[in-house]
Parts: structure tokens; sequence; C-alpha cells
């Protein structure tokens, strides 16, 4: 445990119990530049990372993020690797009543139930969409995470980092057990990056639909895309159609509208969150048009 | 100030000052410092030595009935001193969270893990979590005699002349959700018995009523029973007894022979410490072609959960000649409703005003013009035309568009309006006073400052009495060995207290010149109050110095002041020690208010961001400006979480609640408040009358109003949410 963000709130709710808890309050906790890019403790405070002045010089979409998570103790205590490892905030997988797919149970009550959090994503058979905020930019910025274990360290590719529920029910994320996560490695960023949260509540609140956007360019014209939403999905969800959509372009309110829609175009809602595709157009053209710096109307 | 003659009903012994020195003005509260800096102590935080910490035994299913119950585990379990069962088997339970038993354990953990030993075997039964569920034809019968009680019709007038008169007709259905009370401090207390004799520290809007119950619910005499609640957080109508928890943790400290507490969580107190019932109206409503109402025809239902009501009053203010409303309670499994700040009103509000914004759309004519039309005739207790004209000035109301914001882009303006009312008429408070020789005044009063100011009010009633500054003067209320008050509900604590501060406090000084009276050498008649001092007419002998008072007071010796201090002296050894009690003439009931809403909504994520809210509420006598003020602040917040936030979310198949937390069950926090302006009219000839839920009525569909000018789509359903929005922006083709 480090800031315990999410560990203590499971345990207050019961849905882990573990027998012993060991402190990883050790762990790296600075942010210092790397190679062309960054390389970012997973003991980062939240609020560190979000007032650092590296981090909101080249990776706006990931300081946007940051600055964006929880509330301020929130920020002050969790850390970047507790916000990239958090479990689901699923109200079923959340509350005790309920033994969903997740917790090993016979059924996601998310089908049938209420669902207008849930994902617009995925073929299920488990139904959240990923918690991690920051998550979401480092995939668009193409960054990995070092991951340590007992045969040393290796990093994974962020992009390949997460899981679908029909790859693993009971995780996330192709952690094992006897793995940790002890940095966020960061690449050169794109010329041009942004992102942008929809939330219900202007105050602690999770988004109701995220997305980052990072732009390599050649001058006016958009050279290569990277564009990744949350709040969609069982996983940070990457759209390489609307990546498509934007290479070769010049950023215009259209061709952000455009992108936004092929984004969108397969998700599959569920029964009462369709509202939910609108909610993720909004964050996908906007993200697209702030990196521009085009004004939206 | 005070007559000597007899006084008349409408001009009481201790009537109001016409020229207040305090009262009305802005005093802080005199309790700010202790909760800012955490030395005041809520129920939550009493620590009493060996004290234990309890745990309920709750039913995790919404409609059950017991196979089996084993708790050798968890008596077995660390830390467990004390463990009850209340349920026996073949007993049905009706609602997720409904107590079955108690535990009492040495660390707060260990009474949670032991709670998870209990082997309990349940028959689930076929739950009904929504409205539409319980009044299908087809569904399970869970209540008995029916999971529905139609009320009987109310009528007025006659509705086919009426609808005969309508140019326009407007029919559509509304409804309200189901919102919890959601106090920051929880329910609960701590029970510490002293062998027959129980003092309880309990989270209560009601000392006295507290009391009571812990007596009549554990079979005790009440002279066994002392209640205290020192400091509060909130109640919103939802703490006026013991409760179940109470009485299970008094059982649990019994058996423990320990001190207990028992603090209930968030999660129980969305399950099972009460909500305000869900209101669906199905209307049709008409309107002449002149703008005059003509005829208001509803079916009403709602649920209050598990056999509770739901009524709530409907039309609310505006006058339909002719009109018909039957209201059906709905029972489902889940927790029952309490009454909720200004119960039943935020609900008729709502459908009355968005039902009023239409059917001027019908007429073309300005909703407030509408409104001015329409209105019952002023009166005291009905300022509402005099009042909307002062909010439309305050919210530039001359900037409104027609419904639909014609500016391009996702962004939206509008404004909104709505009307309140309410009684908040209070009686039967009885009070103590203490004069000491050395000048202190100690005001004892079983009543309870639940949050709202009570305490700072009282302080400056009695320091405007006796001529002293409100820190002069200590105040000792939450504690039912003090002299009986009511419980504060139904915004009565002011109009009930404040009159028995007057009077008491008048009493006090009565008596205390009539002590000092003889000493001073001087008939009573010739004494009489200043501020500090005690002012004393020259015309007979005078034991005290003359050219000492004089120089004191600088006056000529025609009178003299002497100071309190010197005045309580002379009371040696024996204070002034006082009854008094409410007396009438002091206070009314009978408030109005209007609100008016700016708001800014998103139409591509559905999002409403509430610029402004204006109030304008009157409560009688302003007796503290600004804990008046906050009161309206606490109400039009939590009106906006009505309007746009909170909703109790039950998943439809079990009847569980999956928000029973703060992050789910969404509420304003700073960043989604508003500028709030507050203009608050004195009446002052009517005396003291409650301002707690008034505030609270209208915000919702002033909000809702704003939303549709702005968006120029008709939301007739609350929370406003951004799902409900955009598919209401949907199905309207986007923005006009």
């Amino acid at each position: 445990m480090a800031g315990g963000m999410d560990l203590l709130g499971l345990m207050k709710d019961y849905i882990v119990s573990p027998d012993r808890i060991v402190s990883i309050k050790g762990l790296d906790q600075t942010i210092a530049g790397a190679d062309s890019g960054i390389r970012i403790g997973a003991a980062t405070k939240i609020a560190d990372l979000a007032d650092n002045v590296l981090v909101r010089k080249m990776y706006p979409a990931l300081a946007t993020a940051a600055e964006s998570v929880g509330t301020p103790q929130i920020r002050n205590m969790g850390t970047v690797g507790g916000n990239i490892m958090q479990r689901p905030r699923c109200w079923y997988f959340r509350n005790e009543e309920f033994n969903c797919l997740k917790k090993g149970g016979s059924r996601c009550f998310a089908v049938e139930g209420e669902n207008q959090f849930h994902a617009i994503f995925g073929d299920g058979p488990c139904h959240i969409v990923h918690p991690s905020s920051l998550a979401v930019p480092v995939i668009a910025y193409g960054g990995k995470f070092r991951v340590a274990g007992p045969n040393g360290s290796r990093d994974i590719d962020a992009g390949e980092f997460f899981q679908m529920p029909n790859t693993n029910l009971y995780g996330e994320s192709v952690l094992q057990p006897n793995e940790i996560v002890t940095h966020v490695i960061l690449p050169a960023p794109g010329q041009r990056s942004a992102g942008y949260e929809v939330r219900f509540k202007q105050s602690h609140d999770w988004p109701l639909a995220a997305a980052s956007v990072n732009l390599v360019m050649s001058g006016q014209t958009v050279k290569s895309a990277r564009l990744v939403m949350g709040a969609v999905a069982p996983v940070p969800w990457r759209s390489q159609a609307a990546e498509r959509v934007l290479a070769g372009k010049t950023i215009t309110e259209a061709i952000a509208v455009e992108a936004a829609n092929a984004a969108l175009a397969s998700a599959k809602p569920m029964s009462g969150n369709a509202y939910k595709i609108r909610v993720a157009k909004t964050a996908v053209k906007r993200a697209v048009l702030r990196a521009a710096g085009v004004a939206w109307s | 100030m005070d007559s000597q003659a007899p006084a008349p009903a409408q001009h009481p012994k201790y009537a109001w000052p016409e020229k207040p020195r305090l009262i009305g003005t802005r005093v802080s509260r005199i309790d700010g410092p202790l909760k800012v800096t955490g030395r005041a102590k809520y129920s939550y935080d009493i620590l009493r030595p060996g004290m234990l910490y309890g745990r309920i035994v709750r039913s995790p299913h919404a409609h059950a009935r017991l196979k089996s119950i084993d708790a050798t585990a968890a008596e077995k379990a660390p830390g467990v001193k004390a463990l009850l069962i209340t349920i026996k088997p073949g007993d049905k339970v009706l609602y997720p969270g409904q107590e079955i038993g108690a535990l009492a354990a040495a660390t707060e953990q260990q009474a949670a893990d032991a709670l998870r030993l209990i082997k309990v075997e349940w028959d689930v039964l076929p739950a009904l979590a929504t409205v539409e569920q319980s009044m299908r034809p087809e569904a399970p019968q869970v209540f008995t005699p029916a999971n529905t009680r139609r009320g009987t019709a109310q009528e007025d007038g006659n509705l086919d002349t009426g609808f005969a008169a309508a140019a326009h007709t407007v029919e559509g259905t509304y409804s309200t959700q189901v919102q919890t009370h959601t106090s920051l401090e929880t329910h609960g207390c701590i029970c510490e018995w002293n062998g027959e004799n129980l003092t309880a520290w309990v989270s209560t809007q009601a000392v006295h009523g507290t009391r009571e119950g812990f007596a009549a619910g554990l079979k005790i005499p009440q002279a066994n029973v002392r209640v205290i609640t020192e400091f509060m957080g909130g109640g919103f109508g939802s703490k006026f007894g013991p409760d179940i928890q109470g009485l299970l943790c008094a059982r649990v400290a019994k058996a423990a022979g320990a001190p207990v507490k028992m603090m209930l969580d968030r999660k129980e107190e969305h399950l099972t410490t009460g909500n305000r019932p869900s209101a669906f109206a199905r209307v049709r409503a008409g309107v002449a072609a002149d703008g005059k109402l003509t005829a208001f025809d509803a079916q009403t239902w709602g649920t209050g959960g598990a056999g509770a009501g739901s009524d709530y009053p409907l039309p609310y203010i505006y006058t339909f000649p002719n009109r018909r409303r039957t209201h059906t309670d709905v029972y489902i499994n889940s927790g029952q409703q309490r009454a909720m700040r200004a119960p039943g009103h935020p609900q008729g509000c709502f459908v009355t005003e968005v039902l009023m914004d239409e059917l001027a759309d019908r007429v073309r004519m300005d909703p407030m013009e509408f409104r001015l039309k329409n209105l019952p005739p002023l009166a005291p207790n009905a300022m509402w035309a005099k009042y909307f004209p002062m909010g439309a000035e305050r919210i530039n109301w001359k900037s409104r568009h027609v419904t639909g914001d014609p500016t391009p882009g996702p962004i939206k303006r509008g404004l909104g309006c709505s009307a309140n009312r309410w009684g908040g008429a209070g009686q039967g408070a009885r009070a103590h006073c203490e004069i000491g020789s050395d000048g202190s005044v100690v005001m004892r009063c079983g009543t309870q400052d639940i949050g709202t100011g009570n305490r700072t009010i009282m302080a400056m009633v009695v320091a405007e009495t006796l001529g002293l500054e409100v820190n002069q003067v200590t105040i000792e209320l939450g504690d039912s060995n003090q002299p009986f008050a009511p419980g504060s509900g139904g915004s009565t604590t002011a109009a009930a207290v404040m009159p028995a501060m007057r009077v008491t406090a008048g009493k006090a000084r009565d008596a205390l010149f009539e002590r000092i009276a003889p000493q001073l050498g001087v008939p009573v008649d010739q004494i009489s109050m200043g501020v500090g001092t005690v002012l004393v007419s020259l015309s007979t002998r005078d034991p005290l110095s003359d050219a000492q008072s004089a120089a004191r007071s600088g006056q000529a010796p025609s009178s003299r002041s002497i100071s309190w201090r010197d005045a309580c002296r002379l009371l040696g050894t024996i204070p002034v020690s006082v009854d008094g009690q409410w007396e009438r003439g002091l206070s009314a009931g009978g408030t109005s208010g209007v609100q008016f809403a700016d708001v800014e909504v998103d139409i591509e994520t559905g999002i409403t961001k509430v610029r402004k809210i204006v109030c304008v509420q009157d409560c009688g006598l302003i007796v503290d400006a600004k804990t008046a003020e906050t009161q309206c602040y606490g109400g039009i917040i939590s009106g906006l979480n009505y309007a746009v936030f909170e909703e109790r979310i039950l998943d439809r198949n079990t009847a569980n609640m999956v928000n029973p937390n703060m992050e789910w069950y969404h509420m304003a926090g700073q960043s989604d408040i508003p500028e709030i302006d507050v203009v608050l009219v004195d009446q002052p000839e009517r005396g003291v009358i409650g301002i707690g839920e008034p505030p609270a009525v209208a915000t919702a569909a002033a909000v809702a109003n704003a939303i549709r000018n702005a968006t120029g789509v008709t939301l007739r359903s609350i929370p406003i949410t951004p799902d409900r929005l955009l598919t209401e922006l949907e199905r309207a083709g986007g923005t006009n």
C-alpha cells in the first residue's frame, strides 16, 4: 500500500480482505526527464504530477487528467501507480450485496440492471469502465509501464497492459501477482496534445467520458495521431479509426466531429447508457480541437 | 419597552422591542469557533470509559423469509461482548438493511468483522423495486392488504366547466425521485447505563421526544432516561427518536455492561433512515386565452417505501378554480420515507411550477406575469406578488429570452422562477433563567441546535432583553434534563423557543429589579434596563453616591446608571432563578418566498451549471440576519441537488440500492454551488417564524424551468442528469 486511496475503500467495503499489507511507500516518487521523454515513479503523488512543470509543458493531456482526479485530499495521498492499478468503480462490483461476475459470481448485474455509468464498448461479459484517468493519456502518448518482478524489470507497452474481461475477468491488466508497477515512461510527445474530460459534477466525480489526443504535426497538418478514450470501456479505449481520420488533415471543427463520429462508430451501448455516445463524442471533439488550438462553437 | 398594563394577546407583556439593538443584526454563530476548530463534540465524537462499538445485523435482501440464523461464530469472535438477534425463523423482511439484530465489540473493526460471521439462510422472495413493478396487475402481492393504497379524490369547483373555459390544455406526466436526507452526521448514539438509569448521547432533533422514545421502547420510566445532544450534524426531518438502532444500542449496552457507541455508516443511512418519497403526477390542466388558469385534473402516485405514504400538496400555490386530484400510495421493498425538509412541498412545487411554464408558453405570456395573474391575493403569509418583481430585478429577468436560447454554440443560458410557502409556527417551549451575583446569565432550555444557529439566536434574544452582549449570556440546551422544548421539525424551533427566551429573560429582569429595588431604596418602577447597565431614576433617596454615579455616566443626576455587574452584586448569595415559557403574540406562522435560477446548459454533454440563484424569502421577525441567510443557502443547495444530482438508485432486479454512498449518490461540491443571492424580507410586526424548510422548496422547480428556458426542451422529471437531458434533446432534435 502506498496512498491507500483504493485499497482501504476495497477493504472497508469487504471487497478484499488481505491477510497482510505490504508498504510500498518506498517506490520511486520522482519525475525526471529520460531520453527525450519523461520517467515518473509509481509512488509519485498525483498532486505532484499535476503540478510538475515538465509534465504541464510537455504532456498537457496527462496534466489535465491528473488535476481532475478525485479531490485535493485524494490527489495529495493517491499515487500514479495506484491510479493505474485501482480496481473498477462499478457499483455492483463495489457493493457487498452483489456477487457479480468479477467477484466470482455468475452474472454481470449491469446487463439487465442499472448501467448508466457502464461501458459502451466491449462484448462483456463484464461491463465495467476502466477507472484510471491517467492511463488514458499515458496510452495516447505511447507510454510504457516498467514492471518489477522476481526476474527483474520489464517494460510493457501501456496499450498492451490492460486486458478486456473476456481475457481476464478477475483483474484488469497483464500484471502478475508477483509483479509491481515501478515507473511510467513516456516518450517525447507530439507537437500538439490535449485531454478533455466530461464530468457530471465539477467537484469530486468520475468522468462520464474522457479523451486524450496526441498529434505529431508537420506544420499545420497532422502527420499521425493517437486518440484514446476513458470511461467508455473496460480498458482505456484507443480508436485507430479516429486516428486515421485525423492523419494527413488540418484540424477543423468538421474534422474533429468526423474523428469523434469515427471513434464512437462501433460503440454498443447498453440499455441505459446510449447518452454516453454523445458525451464521448463531445470529449473527443473537444480534445482534438483543444490540441489543435481551435476554439469550439 | 414593556407596559405595566395587563397585556392583551395582541400586546404581550414581553413584546418584541420596537427599536431592537441586536435583533435583526448580523451575528456570527457563537459556536462557530468551536466547530471549525473541532472542539465542538458531536455524538459521533463522544468517547466514554470502557466504551464498545456496536453494529446492526441487517437483511441483505429486499424481501425474504428467514430460514435459519446461527450467530455462534460471531459471539465467539475476537472482541465481541454482546450479541442479540431480533428475528426468528419464519419472519419476513421487507427492505434491504432491515434490522435483525445487533452486537457490540471492543473495536469498530471487530464489530464489523463479527457481523460477517453470522450465518443466515433466507428464502428470497420476489421484490418490488419500482412503482411500475408494484403497480402492474400481475405484480406479486408483497404488502397487505395490497401493494397500493388509493386515496379519495380531492375536488373543488367543476372540472367540465373549467376545461370548457380553457383555450389551451397541457397534459403530461411529471415525476420526482427519491432523495435521502444524507445528513453529514449519521444517525446513532452512545448509550451508557448506571443501574437502571440510561444516559444517551444521541444525534437527534428532539432530546425530549427521544427520551420518551427510549422509555417506551425499553419499558422504563422516562425519569430514568437522560438524552444529550450538545452539537448535532443535521437531521432534515429524519431524527426524532431513538430509532431501532438507538434501542438496540441501549439493549446491547445493557447486555455488555458497558457503554456502547452505535453510529450508522453512510450505507445504512441511505438504506434505512428515511427519505423523501418519489412523486408522479399525470396532469391535465387548462388555461383561458386571457392567461387565467381554469382547470387542473391529476392522478398522482409515489412511493414512500415499504408500507409508507407518499402524499404531497398539489396543485401548489396557484389558483386553479376547478380541480380534482387523487393520490395513490405505492409500496415497494425499500426503506421507509420520513419527513424531509418541507415534506411534500418540493414535489408539489416542481410539478406545478414546470406545468406553469408550459401553460405560460401556450398563452404566450412571460412566465412571471403569468404567475402574477394566477396568484392568491396578497396577504402577510402570501407575499409572492410583491416578491416576484423583487427577485426579477436581482436576476435581471428582463434579459430573459423566450423558451430556447437562440445563441449559436453548445452553451445555452436560461432563467426560471418558482414560489414556495410554509408554516413555521411553534409553541410549547419552556426555559429557566438564572442571574448570578457576579452578573453571569445562564438560560437553560431543552431545545436543540441541529445546526441552524438556534443557540446563537437564543443568546441574541436573551442579551437583547437583559441589555447585554451576546457573549455575556450562557445558553445551555440539548439535554432532556432541561425544561421541555419541542422537537426541531417543521421549522418550528425559532417560533417556539424565541418567545420562551423573551418571556423568561423578561421575567428574570423583572425579578432582578424586584430584588434590588429595596437595596437601591427606590420603587421597582423607577428601575429600568440600559445597555450593560441598570438605570435608576432619582426621585427618592439613594444609598449610593450620586456623584460617583454621575461621574461614571456623565449624566445629570436626575437618573443614574449602575453597571450590570454592580446591580447583580446586590443579589448577594441567592441568584435570580425564574421559569418562563412560550406565550402568544411573539410568533406566528405562514411564510412565502420566490426563487429565480440562472443556468447554463452544455447541450453536447448534458451538463447543467447553475450560475446563480436569487431567493426572496420572509420569516416574520428576523432575529439573526446571518443565520437566517445561511438557512437559505443550505436549503437552496439542497434544492439544487434535488434538481440535478441526488437520486436513490435501486437495482431494478433486486431492489438493492446501487449508490448507497456519496460517490454515486451525487451531491453538489464546492465547484457545483452557484452564486446565491438572498433577500430576506423582515416582517417585525408578525413575530418570529421559522425558516429552515421554505428555502429548500422552490429551487428545483426554478432550475428546471431555467433549463427549459435555455434548451427549449421540457424536462418533466428530476434529477435532470446528462442522461435525461441528452435523451430529451435528442428526441426534440436538438435545441431550436
